[in-house]
């Protein structure tokens, strides 16, 4: 619980200052929380129902590239560009989805990348709308709906991206704290088992992976008209490589993790490769000691910290609420 | 224009590419039939062998040298490896633990390499007994491609006797089959273990070292690399060591040919046949099932 | 008694103080010293790791001997500071580390961007940003027409339509009647295949076939088949960096000089030392050649072998013709802002390394002189070296106005 006070007064001082940030610092943060939510849809699967995805880019290069192209062509304002390159991406991921389910473990992994690696390819076979390897760049911010511009600024950009991740983030916690995540939660510990309960574990599975996507491609769909820019890269596997680095280093299966994981890793190769070439080294190995040494991530090592420093509590109902944190 | 000599010609341009990718996907196939573990760090391990052939040929002036001595160290690398950390996870039944862990070795590999050797490309010469061409019909072919399929058919043959017809491989084929088994007979199973990790690794090492000549040793040679090795090793079946054999040539094909004829869906199409296969048989051709 | 002697003490200090720094301030010449101080700050966001590596440590160490070579006394009497960033070749890297360099460093010249799409990406955020930009070595033709061009960029180079366009006109004369081009498959490739297209056929030659090779693609003894296959008796490239080097490397095994003249849109030292001897005779559009003989080209050429004991590569030169020509602009504006040095180099004629220069106003492309190199061996470096053959005046090689094509300039 404290961990989370701790968290909304943060979350709470950022957007207040936000209008007298300067620019480097607020476009920093801007894509931190870009990546914070990319991390967290990532979340779902690999710490709430152990589904390792290798492919998690594609979601990422789906949303991009839709609200790119919609933006571009169709001139829609922006954040119903933005609603209409995750509809997109949606659709797609429902195939995907499916055809990824049908296997479990390295298989599955190895599928999610294969699909990730086939839009990338595909990226190159559709040139003529996706300009293949230079990416497509002059992509607008056009006005909001009824002509409200408070988006195309930086200011207003910070906070649509603040909006989603929170709402994002109310959503993922909805669905795992429902029956919903509870079958997800059997699956990860024992999908057989869930099965033999009469669960229909492949229907869930698709769904979460869905949803996955979903807010992924969100994320995606966010990072394109703050840069203005997209390229294949997206779509290559170094990017899934990392989001999933993000939410292990971060603490799987428990959404706030990620989110600092996404946060901590975009801050820190700003910093990091400003001042030292090893920057890389340094973090193939901080990640590997997490996943060795601490696979609770850091949000994990941080509430347990912060759980044992806790006070003893007085009745009780509040170590019910502690309990419950 | 001669057909039957195009033909010729492009089948081996295939099968000298096959040749360098089934030196990859062999050694990610053991490893995954021994240990279940999908080695992200195969494709930095192909470069690292590349790079100690380099520095073996420049202090010693021998090609023939760095053939034996890269796949060494490398596959040592890869031993400490395994026993240091993988064997670490072994208990935690936690496939994605290990697929994170190669992860993270592949980037630390090649930063290291960046750091030890630098980032420009180091040319290692074709040595000269190896240098010109055979014509084939009227098509000229570099001799030491030739020796390139030379040395993946050897490595091939030899491999498929090791398997077949000694004790060790009876070994390696026992614990990818049945691991508790083996243990309970007597045989120390982490040992075989690490051992076929570290020959997996001195198996791309070579891989790596043939390639030099070719390509350079690069930074940036094992990321594309290694997509490809994975697409072989689930299209010829994961751990299955023929379909290691299958997969390279058939991508190592699709990939010269489709590049010749379709250059816009040359990409795709590896990609597409491997959704394919694993659509139909999620373990690959002749794979065991998940 | 002692706390009121104190205050009053502290007070006087205090006004003497504000007052001798009010006067030192105030000073006109201590203002300008204090802003001469300040070095005028021209960010590199260039390839530093990948494949195009090797162009961009040419951009840092032409950077380097640029920043000695002016010293302190620099231009307005500010020193010159270059910001390297690397961005990988990577477009999207591009675009962040230069709205870094202008958002955290104040850093609002942009120079040394090694690849098309790089230029293109960014482009689109110069007025945003109010920053500068001139390139160096971005070679797609596109960058100067209608589709991509903003007012803040300008092109000092030669653009690979004018390296085509060099080429053929050379080509007419020459005794090979069916060619085929290979290019890499992205932004500058394509431009360049497709101007040489255009080119050869207006010459009455023949383009048996164009093909394009993945964007870092390593293997390319397919597409050395291809050629060989073709029937062409001349190959047309367009590949930097790490592909040519492989390219260069592999054709050498197949031993394909002996099959196929090749001509190069770019010639760059540091594929002539990879091919070797194997490099003499092929023939090439050149960028920059560090044989041509102009006092400019000289003075830097000795600069040059003097601090690095290596020739210097197209990029070195045409990265000091991109700098030369910034520094003129930023002289003539006597300022370092967008808006101003946007007039100030429209028109603006220099004496470079490459001969004489004019930044063209209608669509901020550099006139630049073509040059055709052979490369033959030399008794004077340990390398073989680009000879030049033929040199095309400005006016025949640039393309028409906002165009890619030369329809106007016959």
């Amino acid at each position: 619980m404290r961990g989370r006070i701790v968290l909304a007064v943060i979350v709470a001082l950022i957007c207040a200052t936000a209008p007298i940030m300067p620019a480097f610092t607020l476009t920093l943060v801007t894509e931190a929380l870009i990546f914070g939510l990319f991390a967290m849809s990532l979340d779902l699967m690999v710490g709430y129902t152990r589904l390792y995805s290798f492919g998690h880019a594609a979601a990422y290069g789906l949303g991009a590239y839709s609200t790119a192209l919609i933006l571009l062509h169709f001139g829609l304002p922006l954040p119903i560009g933005i609603l209409a390159g995750v509809a997109v991406s949606v659709v797609i991921a429902v195939p995907i989805a499916w055809v990824c389910t049908r296997s479990t473990g390295v298989s599955f992994a190895m599928l999610t990348l294969a699909f990730a690696q086939l839009g990338y390819a595909m990226l190159y076979r559709f040139k003529e709308f996706t300009g293949g390897s230079d990416g497509i760049g002059g992509i607008p911010r056009p006005a909001g709906p009824f002509g409200l511009d408070f988006f195309q600024g930086k200011v207003g950009y910070f906070y649509l991206v603040m909006f989603c991740l929170a709402a994002s983030f109310v959503l993922c916690s909805v669905l795992v704290t429902s029956p919903f995540g509870a079958v997800l939660a059997g699956i990860r510990e024992n999908e057989a088992k869930t099965r033999a309960l009469g669960y229909n574990t492949r229907a869930y599975k698709i769904a979460v992976v869905v949803v996955a996507y979903g807010l992924g491609s969100l994320a995606g769909a966010l990072y394109t008209p703050f840069a203005g820019f997209v390229a294949p890269e997206l779509f290559f596997w170094l990017v899934s490589g990392r989001v999933l680095i993000m939410v292990v280093v971060g603490g799987a299966g428990t959404l706030i993790g990620p989110i600092i994981g996404g946060v901590f890793f975009v801050m820190l190769e700003h910093q990091l490769s400003e001042v030292t070439e090893l920057w890389p080294l340094a973090f193939g190995a901080i990640f590997i000691a997490f996943v060795i040494l601490a696979p609770e991530g850091i949000w994990g090592l941080l509430t347990r910290y912060l759980r044992t420093t806790q006070p003893e509590p007085r009745d009780a109902g509040q170590e019910a609420s502690s309990a419950a944190s | 224009m001669n057909v039957a000599g195009f033909l010729a010609a492009q089948s081996l341009n295939a099968l000298s590419q096959g040749a360098i990718l089934f030196f990859i996907a062999c050694g990610l196939t053991l490893i995954f039939g021994i240990m279940r573990i999908i080695n992200f760090a195969h494709g930095g391990l192909f470069m690292l062998g590349a790079y100690v052939g380099y520095s073996t040929v420049a202090w010693t002036g021998s090609f023939w040298a760095s053939l034996l001595f890269a796949p060494l160290v490398v596959g040592v690398v890869g031993g400490i490896f395994e026993k240091v950390l993988l064997a670490r996870l072994y208990a935690r039944q936690d496939s994605g633990a290990y697929l994170m862990v190669t992860f993270g070795l592949a980037i630390i590999l090649a930063e290291t390499i960046r750091l030890i050797w630098g980032p420009q490309p180091l040319s290692v010469p074709i040595p000269d007994r190896l240098r010109g061409i055979v014509l084939i019909g009227n098509q000229p072919f570099p001799i030491y491609r030739l020796f390139l399929i030379g040395m993946g058919s050897a490595a091939a043959l030899l491999t498929w006797q090791f398997l077949e017809r000694t004790r060790a491989g009876l070994l390696v084929r026992a614990v990818a089959q049945n691991a508790e088994m083996v243990h309970a007979l007597g045989t120390d199973v982490s040992a075989v273990r690490t051992g076929v990790f570290a020959l997996g690794c001195a198996m791309a090492a070579l891989g790596g070292v043939l390639s030099a000549p070719l390509l350079t040793a690069f930074l940036g040679m094992g990321t594309n690399v290694i997509i490809d090795a994975f697409v072989i090793v689930i299209i010829g079946g994961m751990g299955s060591f023929l379909g290691s054999i299958i997969g390279s040539v058939l991508v190592a094909f699709v990939q010269v040919f489709g590049s010749y004829y379709f250059e816009d869906l040359a990409l795709a199409m590896m990609y597409l046949l491997m959704l394919a296969i694993l659509i139909v048989r999620p373990g690959g051709m002749l794979g065991k099932e998940e | 008694m002692k706390e009121s002697t104190q205050t009053r003490l502290s007070r006087r200090t205090l006004v003497r103080a504000a007052s001798a720094a009010t006067a030192m301030l105030a000073s006109p010449k201590l203002l300008r010293i204090a802003a001469a101080a300040t070095p005028i700050k021209i960010g590199i966001p260039t390839v530093i790791t990948g494949g195009y590596a090797v162009l961009g440590s040419h951009v840092m160490r032409t950077c380097k001997l640029v920043e000695k070579m002016m010293g302190a006394k620099g231009v307005l009497g500010r020193p010159i500071e270059f910001l390297y960033r690397d961005t990988q070749g990577n477009a999207a890297d591009c675009v962040r580390k230069s709205q870094e360099l202008v958002e955290r460093d104040d850093c609002r010249l942009i120079a040394g961007v090694v690849v098309s799409s790089e230029a293109r990406a960014i482009m689109p955020k110069l007025a945003e940003w109010k920053a500068f930009f001139i390139s160096h070595g971005c070679g797609d033709g596109l960058l100067t027409t209608k589709e991509f061009l903003v007012p803040n960029f300008f092109r000092a180079n030669t653009s690979a339509p004018m390296g085509a366009r060099t080429l053929a006109l050379y080509l007419k004369d020459a005794p090979e009647q069916n060619f085929i081009a290979l290019g890499s498959d992205y932004a500058w490739g394509r431009s360049s295949v497709g101007a040489f297209e255009e080119q050869i056929k207006a010459v009455g030659k023949n383009l048996v076939d164009k093909v394009f090779t993945p964007v870092g693609n390593k293997d390319y003894s397919t597409y050395i088949t291809k050629l060989i296959q073709s029937g062409a008796q001349g190959c047309y490239l367009a590949l930097q960096g790490d592909e040519a080097r492989s390219f260069f490397l592999q054709a050498t095994q197949y031993e394909l000089t002996k099959r196929l003249q090749l001509f190069t849109e770019i010639v760059a030292q540091a594929d002539i030392r990879t091919f070797g001897k194997d490099a003499i005779g092929m023939l090439g559009s050149s960028r920059y050649a560090f044989t041509y003989d102009v006092p400019e080209n000289k003075k830097f050429t000795q600069a040059f072998l003097a601090e690095y004991k290596e020739v210097p590569d197209w990029t070195d030169g045409e990265m000091y013709q991109a700098l030369h020509i910034l520094f003129a602009a930023i002289e003539k504006a006597d300022s370092i802002e967008a808006d101003k040095l946007v007039p100030a180099m429209e028109n603006l004629e220099v004496s470079s390394v490459k001969g004489p220069i004019l930044m063209r106003q209608c669509d901020h492309q550099g006139e630049n002189q073509g040059f055709v190199v052979k490369v033959a061996a030399s008794s004077k470096y340990p390398e073989p070296i680009p000879e030049i053959v033929k040199i095309y005046p400005r006016e025949m090689i640039t393309p028409d106005c906002l165009s890619t094509s030369y329809k106007t300039t016959g």
